[in-house]
Parts: C-alpha cells; structure tokens; sequence
C-alpha cells in the first residue's frame, strides 16, 4: 500500500545511480528485503551523509509510491560499526556476509531472526576488528563466518540434518555430508555424499546449537568440509550459489 | 512508429546511463531540430574521441597517444603518486590545484559482492612503479565507500614498509550542517582534528 513507513534495517549493498543516487538493497526488520533510492545521497552536502554506506545499521523512515523501489526520506545510525570499516579483513568478511543474506533471503516477508543474527554478525566482526584475524572472543574469523552462514541456513529454513543420518536416521557411524539428502549420512547410505569429519560435524552442530561467540576450533580441512556442505546444501535445495566464505 | 533510422539513434541514446526511451526520444528530436553544423559536431566528436583517447601506459588516465598530458608533464613531481579508482577522479583533485605530483588510476574499486578481486584492478602495475624505486609517497584517494576503503587496506598492505603511505583526510564538507553528519564521518573528522 502506498505511503511512508518506518523500519530499522541494514545496507546490504549500495549501487552508484544516476548524477548522485545510490540504490540501496537494504534487509529490514519489519519488511524483510527492500529495495530503496537515495536522492541526492552522493552529494558531499547530503542530509544522508556518509550512513547509506553497507553494514550500516539504520532506523529509515522510507516511502512506498508506485515504483518498485521505496524512497529513503529519512535514515539515522542505530550501528555504523565503526571499527569493521578500519580493517580490510573485516570488511571482506561483512561484504561476503551481506551477500549470502542478498542471495538466500530475498522475499519481503520479515525474517527476525535473520535480521538480528546478521546485526549481531556485523557487531563481531566490529569488535574483533584490528585484531589479526580473530573475532572478539578470540575466534577465528573465518570459522565465525561460516557458524553465521550455518545460522542463516537455520534461520532461511534449510538447515541440514546433523543429529542423524538423512536418509535412514541411523545415529551412529555418520560417515559423510550429502547436499542432496539435505544432512549428514551414514556409512550404509555414504554414496551420494562426501568424507565428513567428526570435527567438522561436531563443529556445524555446535554453530548452529550454540552462541556465535563460542565456537569450538576448527582446523582448516574441516573448515573446508563445513563451506562444501553449507554450498551444497544451498545449491541442491535453495538453487542458490554463495561465494567462498573467505 | 518512427522512419528506422530514428528508431536506431533512440534506441543508441536509449544506452546511455541514466537515459529511460522517453528521454532517448527528446533528445533524438532535439537532434533531428539542431542544424547539420551541430549534428554532425556531435557526431564527429563521439568518432573523435573513440578513435583517438586511449589509457596512459603509464598510469592508465585517458591519453591522447601513448602516454597522457600529466605524465609528459616535466613540471610534475615524480616522487608523488595519487591512486584514484576512476579516470574522472583526477579531475577534482587537478580543480584544487593543490597538488602537483602523478598519478595511477586503478580502473575501479574491489567489492566482493560483485565479484571484483584484486586481479580485476591495476594494483599489480602499482606496485611495480613504486619498485621502480623513484616513488617516495603514494597517496590513496580511492572514494571514502566500504569498497574504497577495502581497496585502500589492500594497497596499503602490498606497499606497506616499501614508500610513505597516506590516505586523504576524512571529515565534514565544508559549508554542511553538523547536525547531518552520520556518526563514522564525524568520528574521522574528531580523530583527525588540527590545532587552530
């Protein structure tokens, strides 16, 4: 319906338009994804200022005319994380966050819990920024990245079976990751999977059980067992395809 | 509707940036309008300018011949480059006739969700002018974005402890209220203040 309203959101993505707009794809508590012009936002004088930029954390007052995009009339700083936006490695890794919340959630339907776990990512990345590769809590960045893409999965409804197999619920002698099964699979059922370690199951159950800031260590071929099975799970049941965690 | 040949310079103007089919169709009628002198000026400087500006060899500013009017320039400081994403970027750091040293235009900025890396920009050719040796100062003025600033870490971390690195100064633009200022620029502008 047509109008103004109000929502708090985050800049997923900020697109130069015209002589100085900016198209913003924005994830909003209240409206799930919006898409939004910025009149004017690029004007050194912008009433906007500098908070369109990605991974802002905005309470937006926007309008809802005929087009497909709202109108940002008004936008004031909940979080601009001030701190990820003075570490390269953290940028990279709230840009690649953003995008994966771009590609897996993008209907207008409000997801509350994807948009309080994407806040409280862009947070982490914040205070452990500057602090060579580790989040606040000491964890590995890269490990936090993918506990976050194992929330989201949760969050968008395709979190994969990990407490059984996925075929036949066998809980004993899970051997491998099928994204086709949609979970983890036993040695009898292991043909359309790939080898799973026993840390890298422990490891995506702990992440999707437990806090974000309490994950356990993960070694890299772990690591790298956790992004194949978060990708696979994504491309066989939400035909999406997210870039490389890190 | 119209003769073709209309059609095909509506739908040629239609390509431009930020041009939607109704504008496209304004300005082919305001050609049509124009006299031949005009028209084919117009023409004739499209032509001009494909045929003849290429990139520097150098820094990769736009260039008529192989090198462009900075870099030939014996005036110019050698010991001093400015990287710039874009070729028009040179145009307001020549507008405040501050500065007087060359220049390196990477060709764009690095922003993972559009899928630009490092390999995509003309960071490679940066760092091989900077071993040249001649260089004492690059001064980063990628925009001040998410993806300027990603860029700028990148290049401060490849030149880092080779030559002196400095970023352009961050704060509130001269002549706007503060009451406006979003809480990041204005946190730059207090970390960089200057005694008075």
């Amino acid at each position: 319906m047509p109008g103004s309203f109000k929502t708090e959101g985050v800049v997923l993505r900020s697109i130069r338009y015209g002589e100085a707009d900016r198209i913003l794809h924005l994830y909003t508590a209240e409206r799930g994804r919006v898409n939004a012009i910025a009149k004017g936002s690029r004007r050194p004088r912008s009433r906007f200022g500098g908070r369109l930029e990605p991974f802002f954390r905005l309470d937006l007052m926007l309008h809802e005319g005929r087009s497909e995009l709202c109108t940002v009339t008004g936008a004031a700083t909940v979080d601009g994380y001030p701190a990820l936006r003075a570490d390269g490695d953290a940028i990279d890794a709230a840009a690649r966050g953003c995008d994966a919340v771009l590609r897996l959630l993008d209907s207008a339907e409000p997801n509350r819990a994807a948009y309080g776990l994407l806040c409280r990512y862009l947070a982490l990345l914040d205070r452990g920024a500057g602090a060579d590769g580790a989040d606040a809590a000491g964890a590995d960045r890269h490990a936090v990245g993918l506990a976050f893409r194992l929330k989201l999965l949760l969050a968008s409804g395709f979190a994969p079976e990990l407490g059984s197999c996925a075929r036949c619920g066998e809980r004993e002698g899970i051997v491998s990751f099928s994204g086709a099964a949609g979970g983890v699979v036993c040695g009898s059922c292991e043909a359309s999977g790939f080898p799973v370690s026993a840390e890298a199951h422990r490891f995506m159950a702990a992440a999707i059980g437990g806090p974000i800031a309490e994950l356990p260590p993960v070694s890299e071929p772990a690591r790298r067992q956790v992004d194949r099975a978060i990708g696979d799970t994504l491309a066989h049941h939400a035909h999406v395809n997210l870039r490389a965690v890190a | 509707m119209h003769p073709a040949p209309v059609d095909r310079l509506i739908a040629e103007l239609g390509k431009l940036p930020g041009i939607g089919r109704r504008t496209a169709q304004r300005l082919a009628f305001h050609i049509l309008r124009s006299s031949d002198e005009d028209a084919f000026a117009l023409a004739t400087a499209i032509r001009e300018v494909k045929e003849r500006i290429g990139l520097c060899e150098t820094c990769f500013n736009l260039a008529e011949g192989p090198t462009c009017a900075i870099c030939s320039d014996p005036r110019r400081s050698r010991e001093l480059i400015c990287v710039v994403e874009e070729p028009q970027d040179v145009i307001p750091i020549e507008r405040t006739g501050e500065y007087r040293g060359l220049y390196h235009v990477l060709g764009g900025a690095l922003s993972p969700i559009d899928g630009i890396d490092p390999d995509d920009l003309r960071i490679d050719e940066l760092v091989r002018r900077v071993e040249a040796g001649e260089i004492e100062e690059v001064v980063i003025a990628t925009n001040p974005t998410t993806t300027g600033e990603a860029t700028a870490h990148h290049i401060g971390e490849r030149l880092r402890d080779r030559v002196t690195l400095t970023r352009l100064a961050s704060g509130l633009p001269v002549g706007a209220d503060l009451e406006h200022a979003d809480e990041v620029t204005l946190g730059r502008a207090l970390t960089g203040r200057r005694s008075v």
